[in-house]
């Protein structure tokens, strides 16, 4: 698709997507060979109710409250939080955090348990997709909604970690 | 470009907690004759009206029985998650009849005055938000899954941006659901004649809330911005947005005693008729055949007992984020209020019936 049309099929559907008015959270996962670093979209509709209950910190002390990552035998990874910005995605205004997951020592980065109940701690209905990058798009790993809040994830199969 | 919001800001904002009398008008459509929803009027009507459509048509109207078909129902409007189907608005008068005694033959009449009065409802909105987002009762579409006959598995989809009627017949299970529906505005007026589509449903949900809302354990933790087993979009920013249909599908759903709510069991005669009248009122729309072995399923006084209902918000239902649930052994029926999307200073409802064991008629695999 040209970029002209996918630029203007992105405006009917940012308008039009509008319309709904409970968007809900991505988590954007790039496995890497030493981490797999992330992006976090956060709508900012539904991170109010979020942090309505839970209003300590600022908003990277409150991901790290609500965010961590695990080998599937129990052993933390440590998880950071980097650059956050502001973002616009179909209508909603979002914030966005930078993340890295890094694995225990020995541990390998293909895999993990992400424990997430980012929003969804408060928000019934809100959902937050997993995907992680293949090629030149993502793809969806799962998705958690409350009470869930534990998603084994894993680089998608047939690609190799980018770095 | 908005209009002027005045008039209908007013009128909605008069008239968002439910109106007994409104309410009694809307149920009245259960004692009327509707369409009994059974397999051979519907496949004979259907056989009538195929044959009015082009090539085009028919290949717009019928589509495989398959997951990727089924699901793809939405509560949201056209221009985020196109149909498939045939378009309402595009039928000639006399494919409009044909596709009318359709409807007639699967649809109670409550389920009938529910499309038109949804139809009606998405009308209004484009008087008064020129966005192009896809509202108008013409954007709503009829689409056969499967071939239509009384002995193996289809169905019948009936829907737009703030309906969704899914039948399945001759599944495993009863196909009633997933059924969803909504409308924005709550009330509003066209040509002198008043509408409130949902006052049946949120009346009955409402009374159900005000009974059990002074019970503690009734109160459901956490905030509902929109009803929990729906439909999502996901997306990935700067690629076009995907779902928005039921991707969720096959649902997960609350287990234990914890935060669903009060056991029916242990409310009294009059609060367990409540439940009662919700649950009929939210099975109203299909055909009775369709709706019939699920009611009785439901309302089996051993399920009736085990089922929970709970609520969050305001039990008159008139701030956003008020919420109302019937979660049974089998059954799962919510309705939430949200901001209005044309204006947010206003209202409207998402509402949902799902069932544990049949959605789809148990016909449908991931």
């Amino acid at each position: 698709m040209k970029r002209a049309s996918l630029a203007a099929l992105l405006g009917l559907f940012a308008v039009a997507a509008g319309a709904h008015p409970a968007p809900n959270s991505m988590l954007r996962l790039d496995f890497q060979a030493q981490a797999v670093l992330a992006e976090y979209w956060v709508p900012e509709s539904e991170l109010a109710y979020a942090r309505a209950v839970d209003p300590g910190g600022e908003f990277p002390a409150y991901l790290l409250r609500h965010l961590a990552a695990e080998t599937r035998d129990g052993k933390p990874w440590r998880v950071t939080v980097g650059a956050v910005r502001e973002a616009q995605y179909l209508d909603h205004p979002y914030r966005v955090a930078v993340l890295r997951f890094a694995p225990p020592a020995g541990a390998p980065t293909k895999d993990f348990v992400l424990i997430d109940d980012v929003i969804t701690h408060e928000v019934r209905n809100h959902v937050v997709f997993v995907s992680a990058r293949r090629g030149q798009g993502f793809e969806l790993l799962g998705a958690l909604q409350y009470p869930a809040h534990r998603l084994p994830v894993a680089a998608p199969a047939t690609v190799a970690q980018s770095r | 470009m908005r209009m002027n919001w005045t008039l209908p800001l007013l009128l909605t904002l008069a008239a968002i907690t439910p109106d007994p009398t409104k309410a009694a008008e809307s149920a009245a459509c259960l004692a009327a004759n509707g369409g009994k929803g059974d397999a051979k009027p519907i496949v004979e009507a259907l056989a009538a009206f195929k044959p009015l459509l082009n090539e085009q048509q028919q290949k717009s109207l019928e589509h495989p029985f398959d997951y990727d078909s089924a699901i793809r129902w939405s509560n949201l409007p056209l221009g985020v998650v196109p149909r498939n189907g045939l378009r309402l608005g595009d039928l000639d008068a006399k494919q409009a009849a044909a596709a009318r005694r359709v409807f007639d033959a699967a649809l109670s009449a409550c389920g009938l005055k529910l499309l038109d009065e949804i139809r009606l409802a998405d009308d209004w909105l484009t008087t008064y938000d020129k966005r192009p987002i896809g509202w108008s009762g013409g954007n709503y579409f009829l689409t056969v899954l499967g071939t239509p006959d009384t002995k193996s598995p289809w169905m019948l989809q009936i829907g737009g941006h703030h309906l969704a009627y899914n039948f399945t017949f001759n599944g495993h299970a009863p196909g009633a659901t997933p059924l969803f529906f909504g409308t924005e505005p709550i009330r509003f007026e066209i040509k002198g004649a008043s509408y409130a589509p949902l006052d049946a449903q949120s009346g009955a949900m409402s009374r159900l809330a005000a009974a059990i809302a002074p019970l503690p354990q009734a109160k459901l933790s956490g905030t509902f911005t929109d009803v929990v087993k729906g439909v999502v979009v996901s997306g990935v920013p700067s690629q076009l947005p995907t779902g928005g249909t039921d991707t969720g599908f096959p649902q997960t759903y609350p287990t234990g005693e914890q935060d669903r709510g009060v056991k029916v069991g242990s409310l009294p005669p009059d609060q367990r008729r409540l439940v009662r009248q919700a649950i009929e009122s939210f099975a109203s729309f299909p055909g009775k055949s369709i709706s019939a072995p699920l009611l009785e399923s439901y309302l089996d006084p051993k399920n009736l007992d085990a089922t929970f209902v709970g609520l969050s918000g305001d039990p008159q239902l008139g701030a956003k984020g008020s919420y109302v649930r019937i979660d049974g052994p089998r059954v799962w029926m919510e309705l939430v209020v949200q901001p209005a999307v044309a204006h947010p200073e206003d209202l409207h409802y998402h509402a949902l019936w799902r069932d544990k064991h049949s959605d789809y008629g148990g016909e449908i695999h991931k």
